[in-house]
């Protein structure tokens, strides 16, 4: 056990893969942050909506008035940069994390896998030292520098990478998933367009054989990954297997992400070597000279009894959560993807194909009359989409509908939803009990029983 | 120093494979002949073939005969404003109400060229506003198209300029004529006629193989998928969206009164002033159905997203569909023109028209969408 410890946490390490982590992610966010500026999602997402569908819990966070939102993008851009180039490096991961963290938690209509996966990169980089080398901040004060880290600051990358595919692969080990090659039998043959491959995916076999190498491929790439002599292979199918989705589903930024990020399990010695040769080519670049009497420090970092406490705490409990939390829907009845009642937070990636249709309908008992909600005249066709196939948000919007009417004056109206979805290849069933009054039912964690069974046959 | 650089070029060709992979997101045109030793192509349903009947043989014909109603329009018009007389109006409420048929026909495709000119907002936007209307002629200024006239232009507008609310022909011709603003009024009907004909003729053009050849780009390959760009997507997409909001909602549901907290609203009917709402919105229906099916004007039957349904063992679908847009066809049918009369008379049977045709959006939006895998959602994500 103090022989693992000790390797797993103590030893010391050289820091260059930290470093290669830090200037990568910096990198990508800062394109990401770009691309989703241009594509003017800012304005859509988070300007244009009259209304946010927020998490339970986080209803005080709403987005800013104004420019307000430019701003925090702007900002997040200038933190991400920071984290590339190593400069105020605490302040920029501290900031981009409760930046993008905060974006996220604005509405739940926009919830990506993905996007919680940066949340948490970017937490666990505020608590590890990766601007100790290669970094402005270095560059600045080079008694900042070490070369060597303890392992665990390299280490708490490698588990939450391995977390996020091996419980992928988990999602995947379903029956729709592995014996109706569902959804992927809906969505490869959209895809016969596409010239050379194109033919192969008309083959109604070949749903079958991306579906059982999509979840070997999560459960087994890390462990791949780990050894040194798989290494190298490990990496060619990660990037092979990440441009495939990349092509083939509109999943934006997060291929690039992975293939970045996975980076992490190879060698110090070659990540040594990839920071050498670009130091080189800047130096040339810019005309530097190598700094000569620099003493390499590779004293331990040192903290305070307490704070290495504290530390650890943090980290056992993040990583306590990490192991638990996908789990919590065990704690609901029903079928999972029809319910998505602990679906989110689960890394459950492109795992199903559905589609939703909701009309609310009206009754005000004090004029006898009915009537039904036009969703677009509050929500963007996204927000309506995501609505249409999730109960939470259904509720949500049920109880926003009933504060406006309040606010007209229209005291006391009952709302019910009239609801059908399509999973997974099946015909289009009711969703919801269309008998169930939905402003009289609460928001929270506990099961919600006017989500009609689904029956499978 | 050899070893240091073999990374870096390793690093550099790490980066160059993923913008490769970036390029290919979008593209895919590095076509190469197909090996002859590899195993012979799958059957797969030919959507190119489907998108070309649904193009050429479907939404040019369409795009072609409205552009010759709206000629015709503008013909008739010009008769009636060189000599407002009863027997000049006739022709031109004739010719007005032939173009709002030929017109069912394309409203469903506001996407590409018909998109970019807001075309169904900017003909036909509903109920017109009479005060608008009044003062622009009044004013004798105004700019067709622009926000504040949206609903002063257009269909509606001439609508109410030709027919009048319950107005005897003498009345109408007498506002042309002799009124104090007859002849602001005879240059506003005319710039209506000439504003509804210049966005067709850009629309047409800009579709025209020899114009601005959207029919081009709608049936290249790279738009033969079926992400949110994709030719499919956004013929889907535009299809679902007007059925439900323009066919369903606007023809139907809102007159009845559902978007408004269930008080009937009459005169929000289409072609309220000339009373044959209930024609239009069987056109309009109708032509949805040929779409679905494929089927040509002229009664050709070729591929349609029936067939692509049919396709990858969707018939009992496909089947679903058709029998419940026969339905709401007759539903539609069981109403009588005016639209209005008949909600005075018995709204039920409107609001029951519409939850007929509710079905039909569940059946076109969450099934057909799900087994095509069409994306519906008007704007583009990333998912995950």
């Amino acid at each position: 056990m103090t022989d693992s410890r000790y390797r797993f946490i103590e030893k010391l390490v050289s820091i260059a893969p930290l470093v290669t982590l830090r200037v990568l992610f910096g990198f990508i966010m800062l394109v990401s942050i770009i691309r989703f500026a241009l594509k003017g999602w800012i304005y859509e997402l988070y300007i244009a909506p009259v209304y946010h569908f927020t998490f339970y819990g986080f209803d005080w966070v709403q987005p800013l008035d104004g420019n307000g939102m430019y701003v925090v993008f702007v900002l997040m851009g200038l933190a991400a940069a920071c984290i590339m180039l190593g400069f105020k490096y605490r302040i920029a991961t501290v900031s981009f994390f409760l930046l993008f963290t905060y974006v996220e938690l604005i509405d739940k209509s926009n919830y990506l896998n993905h996007y919680y996966f940066v949340s948490i990169l970017s937490f666990l980089l505020i608590l590890v030292p990766a601007h100790r080398g290669f970094s402005f901040d270095v560059f600045l004060k080079p008694a900042l520098r070490v070369d060597q880290v303890p392992a665990w600051t390299i280490n708490i990358f490698k588990l939450q990478l391995g977390i996020v595919y091996f419980y992928a692969g988990l999602a995947k080990l379903n029956t729709d998933w592995l014996f109706e090659a569902m959804p992927l039998s809906i969505w490869l043959p959209a895809m016969s367009h596409l010239p050379l491959i194109g033919q192969l995916f008309a083959q109604p076999e070949t749903a079958f054989v991306f579906s059982w190498a999509g979840a070997i491929y999560d459960l087994t790439i890390v462990f791949f990954l780990l050894y040194h002599r798989t290494r190298p292979l490990a990496y060619v199918a990660v990037i092979c297997f990440h441009l495939m989705t990349a092509l083939l589903f509109q999943i934006g930024m997060f291929p690039y992400i992975m293939i970045l990020c996975t980076l992490i399990y190879f060698s110090a010695g070659f990540h040594e070597r990839l920071l050498e040769s670009i130091a080189q080519i800047l130096r040339r670049a810019f005309s530097l000279r190598t700094r000569e009497g620099v003493a390499h420090n590779t004293l331990p970092l040192s903290l305070s009894k307490s704070w290495q406490y504290a530390l650890g705490m943090v980290i056992v409990m993040h990583f306590a959560l990490q192991l638990i939390v996908p789990f919590r829907s065990a704690l609901y009845p029903g079928t999972l993807f029809w319910t998505e009642q602990g679906y989110r937070f689960s890394w459950r990636v492109m795992l199903m194909e559905k589609a939703g249709y909701t009309v609310f309908n009206v009754n005000d008992p004090a004029s006898g009359r009915s009537w039904e909600i036009a969703n677009w005249d509050y929500l963007t066709p996204n927000q309506e989409k995501m609505m249409a196939t999730q109960p939470d948000m259904m509720l949500q919007f049920a109880h926003f509908l009933e504060a406006q009417y309040q606010a007209e004056g229209i005291k006391d109206v009952a709302i019910t939803a009239d609801a059908f979805v399509a999973l997974n290849g099946r015909r289009s069933r009711r969703f919801i009990d269309p008998t169930v009054d939905l402003t009289k039912e609460e928001r929270g964690f506990a099961t919600k029983e006017w989500i009609l069974p689904f029956d499978d046959e | 120093m050899k070893t240091q650089y073999r990374f870096t070029y390793l690093a550099l060709l790490a980066v160059g494979l993923m913008f490769f992979g970036i390029a290919c997101d979008s593209a895919g045109d590095n076509e190469e002949p197909l090996d002859p030793m590899d195993p012979p192509p799958v059957e797969t349903f030919d959507r190119a073939g489907m998108l070309d009947n649904v193009a050429n043989n479907i939404i040019l014909p369409a795009y072609a005969a409205f552009q010759e109603s709206t000629d015709a329009l503008q013909a008739a018009v010009a008769a009636f404003a060189g000599d407002p007389t009863a027997a000049t109006l006739v022709p031109a409420q004739d010719a007005l109400k032939a173009t709002r048929m030929a017109w069912q026909e394309v409203s469903m495709f506001q996407f590409g060229p018909a998109e970019s000119v807001a075309l169904r907002g900017v003909l036909n936007t509903y109920p017109t506003n009479t005060t608008q209307i009044n003062d622009n002629i009044v004013a004798g200024s105004y700019t067709l198209g622009s926000i504040q006239n949206i609903a002063a232009g257009g269909f509606p507008a001439m609508d109410y300029l030709l027919h009048g609310e319950g107005l005897t022909p003498d009345e109408i011709v007498a506002q042309f004529t002799s009124d104090a603003d007859a002849s602001a009024r005879v240059q506003y009907l005319t710039d209506n006629v000439d504003f509804v004909k210049s966005n067709t003729d850009f629309v047409v053009q800009q579709w025209a193989a020899n114009g601005g050849n959207y029919v081009g780009t709608f049936l290249s390959e790279d738009n033969g998928g079926t992400d949110v760009g994709s030719s499919l997507g956004q013929l889907i997409n535009a299809v679902v969206l007007h059925f439900e909001r323009f066919t369903r909602d606007g023809k139907i549901g809102i007159p009845a009164g559902v978007r408004s907290a269930g008080v009937p609203r009459p005169k929000a009917t289409e072609a309220f002033y000339a009373g044959y709402s209930v024609e239009l919105a069987k056109a309009n229906l109708e032509s949805i159905g040929r779409l679905f099916s494929g089927v040509t004007a002229a009664g050709q039957d070729g591929l349609g997203l029936e067939d692509n349904l049919d396709f990858i063992e969707q018939g009992a679908l496909a089947d679903d569909i058709v029998t419940t847009l026969q339905e709401s066809i007759t539903a539609i049918e069981g109403l009588s023109d005016p639209l209005k009369a008949q909600i005075d008379d018995d709204v039920n049977k409107v609001v029951a028209t519409f939850t007929k045709m509710q079905e039909l959006v569940v059946l076109l939006k969450v099934d057909m969408t799900s087994f095509l895998g069409i994306s519906i959602t008007y704007q583009d994500t990333d998912g995950d």
